[in-house]
This record gives C-alpha cells, structure tokens and sequence, in this order.
C-alpha cells in the first residue's frame, strides 16, 4: 500500500463516517458536524486525484460557507426543537418501505455502475492536472463562460428575490405626536396661558 | 538519504515537526513577551518572579494549567466540548504548512499554497463555535455565534486582500509569489496604493479571524465573561489560548509572505530564513501594540466596517490589481506563462 492509497482510504472513510453520523445523529448540530466531516473527506479524495485547486475550494465553500450557513439556519429555528427521539417511531411499515426502497436503489446504482455481464466498469485514470486552476479557469471562463456567467445572474436574482420576501413590507410610520414648544421644555400639562409666552424670556424680535 | 529526505511525506513530516515546534515555543514565549510588553505600556514590570526577568514564566503557566482539575459541565455535550480545544489548535497550525520560511524552507509548497491558507482560516471559526455550542452556556453560546457571524464575515475581506498577491504575482502558491517579490520588490511598495492597501485590509481582515483585539468580541470579557471559553477548565482553557496566539504567529508570517517579501532581504542584502522570522516576529509584536492601544468595536460597529467599507474596498482593490497587471505594470510579467504544476508526488 502506497502513500496514496493511505490518503484514499482515510479520505474514503473520513466521507463514510461523516455521512452516517449526518443522518445517524439526533442532534441537528452533531449532523451537521458529520457533514462537515464528510467534506474534508471528499476534499481529501480530490487530493487523491491531484486536484489540489478543487479539494481547496471544497473547503472554502462547503466546509467554509455551506456548513456555517446550515449552523445559522439550525441556530435560528433552535437546535433543541428537533432534539431528542421522535415520539412514535412510526409505523413499522414506514420502516420497512424507506428502508426496502433505500436497498433498491442502492442496487440499481450498483447495477448501473456494473454492466450486466458482471464486469465493473473502470473508469479512466484521472487526466493529470485536470482538477488544477488553470484547467478551472479555462473551464469557467473560456469554454463555459455563458453558462457560467448566466448561473451567477441566476444566482443573484435568487438572493435578490430572497431578500424582497424575506423583508416584511415597508408600514407607514405613524406620524409623529405634535408636540407644542413649550410642552416640549417642560413635559408637562399645558395651560392655555402658557401655550402664548414666548420660549424664552429674551424679548422677541 | 537525500532521495528518502525527498520523498514529500517524509519531508512534510521532518519539517511539520520543526515547524511546530518552532512556532509553539514563539507562541508560550510570545505570551511572556506580550505580558512584559503590556506591563511597560502601563507602568508595571509584568512577570518578574520565574526566573530571570519572568523569563520561566510560560512554563509555570503550562504546569499551573496542566494541575487544574478538568471540569466538563453536567449538561454539556461532552465528545464536541472536548473535541473542540485540540481542533482550534489544528486549524491554527494548519496554515503553517505552506508558509515558506526560506528558499528551501517550507512542509509542503502546494501550488495552491494561498487558498490552503484561506480554508484552514475559515475553519477556525468551527471548533470555536462547536465550543460554544457544547458548553450550554449562553455567554459561550453567545460568544460561538459572534464568532461564526464576525468569522463568515471577515473572511470575504480577507480572500479579497489576498487575491490581490495572487492577480499581481499570476501564481497561487506562496513560494511563488515570494519569488516574484524577490525579482520585483515586495508588493507593498512595488504596487504602490494597490499593495500597501491590500496589506493593510489583510492584516485587519486576519486579525479579525484570530479574534484579536479590537476584533475579539467572540470573547468581550466585559460582556459574555470569557465568550467560548467560559466553561473550560485548565489545559483545555490553555489550548484555546495557545490557538490564539498561534494563530496570531502564523497570519503574520503569512501577511509577510504575501506582502512584505518574504524571505528576501532588505536593503538588498541576502536573502534567508533569518529574515522571514524577523518580518514575522516584527508584524507580530505590531499585533500586541494594537491589542494593547485601541478598545474593542461593538459587534454592529464591528458588521458595520466589515460590510460597509471593507468588502466593497476590497473588491475595488481586485479591479485595480486586474488593471495593474493589464496595462503591463510589471514590466514583461503580463505575458509570463503560468507555471507548470508541480508534481506531488505519491499524491
């Protein structure tokens, strides 16, 4: 076993780890800590294929700023709501179908993956420096570049859309109370007398 | 031996261990020196009783911490309260790998080197926040989240500062971009407005990662007892403490790197290692200087400069870096072919 190989199978068993404690954990925080866990692995795969550039923004995005808005999103609906084992369990027939459907689709990606003459189909070796910036960067923005560029639109559009929903309308403000000068010096009922002297006693101009 | 000495796990592994051992002795020495500094900024001596000068002082404070008992709060989670402390100080070193402390000094010079900065830097802010979160406490909790907020926030500067390095010298790796500078003058006065700026937003961006002051609310002892900390105890305590201050020590090694030339020397005298420690050590005692001259913002003030004028300064300072390397600024450097990637390796 090569250094290499070391890499592969502790990136692969970071992912395995961090996926099973993501839908294990009865604590959304705990999830999301697995998740977090299952993107240094994945990062760690992309080093194994040589990819540096990609395991790095997989870190800066998804561990970087994916994972902390999930936190965000987990602290503001109040992580102790969903905490704790649910009531009934649900049926066991409920059960039994999500976990029936879960081996059966398994199986169908594994048989995806083998042809049915039972030979596993092996992907080439990754292109050298196919994950570095310059292969990136030429993707992003000499081949891909309408797409890529009509995404970010997209993509502001959607944060734009989701503040104007999630900021409630603008109310008019209640005009404020007239507050007569003197009232305003002495904060205090207001004789009628009183409501004609002058501020101050200097004599007006 | 120089064949097996090549071999890139040994190397990392030969120089990952002098690297951290370097840097944790700066680090407990750094906190006598802090606590003198500080001490004579205000009319005291600081430590004067372990040995010469307090010199012996970082060693009473390990061993005083190592005897604490170690408290873990009844209700607190305890596998994340405990997890939390060593990881602050993994992401904190985690940086040092691809800091180059001379030509040939350097763990592991990824040709990303820049943006392996950037991601150990955003996941400080996790066993800090999981910290707060474990304790149950709401002073830790309170301080967890300022920290995630005041990090997330922080870092959109900070990758826009040290993009700027990146467009002029046309290379990620750090080793790189020191080359350029030993050729072209170090960037903060080579590109004049654009690089000495960007140096700055760095360093304002950083220090408000390492939760330093004026940027340590995650921790405003006056408002959330110790933030995060609150409910640790002895060691634990001591590593969060460390992670700070080692955090401190490699965001200026960094800052030196990328802006102020690296190992090259001044004045142009000959390159070394010697200079590399001396930038750093320099930014660094700059880094004391603030903490103990200004007070810390408020958090609205601290989102206030952040987003109002740090963000869009720094994009301005992207565009202007574009234009810099456009028209041609570095004589003969817009046209350099990228550098071939470096092999890795087994990897």
């Amino acid at each position: 076993m090569n250094a290499g190989n070391a890499l592969f199978i502790v990136g692969a068993l970071l992912c395995l780890v961090g996926a099973l404690s993501t839908v294990i954990a009865r604590s959304p925080i705990r999830a999301a800590m697995g998740l977090l866990i299952t993107i240094i692995g994945i990062a760690s795969l992309f080093l194994k294929l040589s990819a540096q550039f990609l395991a790095a923004i997989q870190i800066i995005v998804y561990a970087g700023a994916v994972v902390v808005l999930f936190v965000f999103v987990i602290m503001l609906i109040g992580a102790d709501t969903s905490a704790g084992p649910p009531k009934s369990g649900g049926s066991v027939g409920s059960r039994i179908v999500a976990g029936g459907g879960m081996a059966v689709l398994s199986g169908l990606g594994l048989l995806l993956l083998a042809r049915f003459d039972g030979q596993p189909v092996r992907f080439g070796p990754a292109a050298v420096g196919h994950g570095d910036v310059e292969a990136v960067g030429g993707l992003l923005f000499r081949e891909a570049i309408i797409p890529f560029e009509l995404a970010t639109a997209l993509l502001i559009v959607a944060v734009i859309g989701a503040i104007a929903v999630a900021r409630s309308k603008a109310r008019p403000r209640p005009a404020p109370p007239e507050s007569h000068e003197s009232k305003r010096l002495f904060h205090g009922p207001l004789h009628p007398r009183d409501a004609q002297r002058p501020l101050s006693k200097e004599p007006a101009e | 031996m120089d064949a097996w000495l090549s071999n890139p796990f040994v190397h990392g592994l030969v120089y990952g261990v002098v690297v951290v051992t370097a840097l944790m002795t700066v680090t407990a020495w750094s906190i006598w020196f802090e606590r003198k500094f500080a001490g004579r900024m205000q009319s005291r001596t600081g430590p004067t009783l372990v040995g010469p000068y307090g010199l012996l002082q970082p060693l009473a404070d390990a061993l005083k911490l190592l005897q604490k008992e170690d408290i873990v709060p009844k209700d607190a989670d305890r596998v994340l309260f405990n997890v939390a402390p060593p990881l602050t100080v993994l992401f904190a070193l985690g940086a040092a790998a691809v800091v180059p402390w001379g030509p040939e000094q350097i763990a592991a010079d990824l040709d990303v080197g820049v943006l392996f900065i950037l991601a150990m830097g955003g996941m400080v802010v996790f066993p800090v926040w999981i910290a707060g979160w474990a304790s149950n406490n709401k002073y830790a909790l309170l301080g967890g989240m300022r920290s995630v907020a005041q990090g997330i926030s922080y870092e959109i500067p900070l990758v826009m500062a040290a993009l700027v390095p990146v467009v002029l010298c046309g290379s990620m790796s750090v080793s790189d971009i020191v080359r350029f500078q030993l050729e072209h003058g170090w960037l903060i006065y080579s590109a004049p407005v654009v690089g000495f700026l960007a140096f700055l937003l760095f360093f304002l961006a950083s220090l408000a990662e390492a939760n330093r002051i004026p940027f340590d609310i995650p921790e405003a002892e006056s408002e959330l007892v110790a933030g995060v900390t609150t409910e640790y105890t002895g060691m634990k305590f001591g590593l969060f403490y460390l992670a700070e201050y080692l955090h401190t020590l490699v965001i200026s090694a960094v800052a030196s790197a990328l802006f102020l030339g690296g190992w090259g020397g001044i004045g142009g005298l000959a390159p070394g290692l010697h200079w590399m420690v001396l930038k750093t050590l320099l930014l660094f005692g700059a880094i004391f200087w603030i903490r103990w001259t200004l007070l810390r913002f408020r958090a609205d003030q601290l989102m206030t400069l952040c987003w109002k004028y740090l963000v869009p300064g720094g994009l301005a300072l992207v565009m202007a870096a574009a234009a810099w390397v456009h028209w041609g600024a570095f004589a003969g450097t817009t046209a350099t072919p990228a550098p071939a990637p470096a092999e890795q390796g087994a990897r």
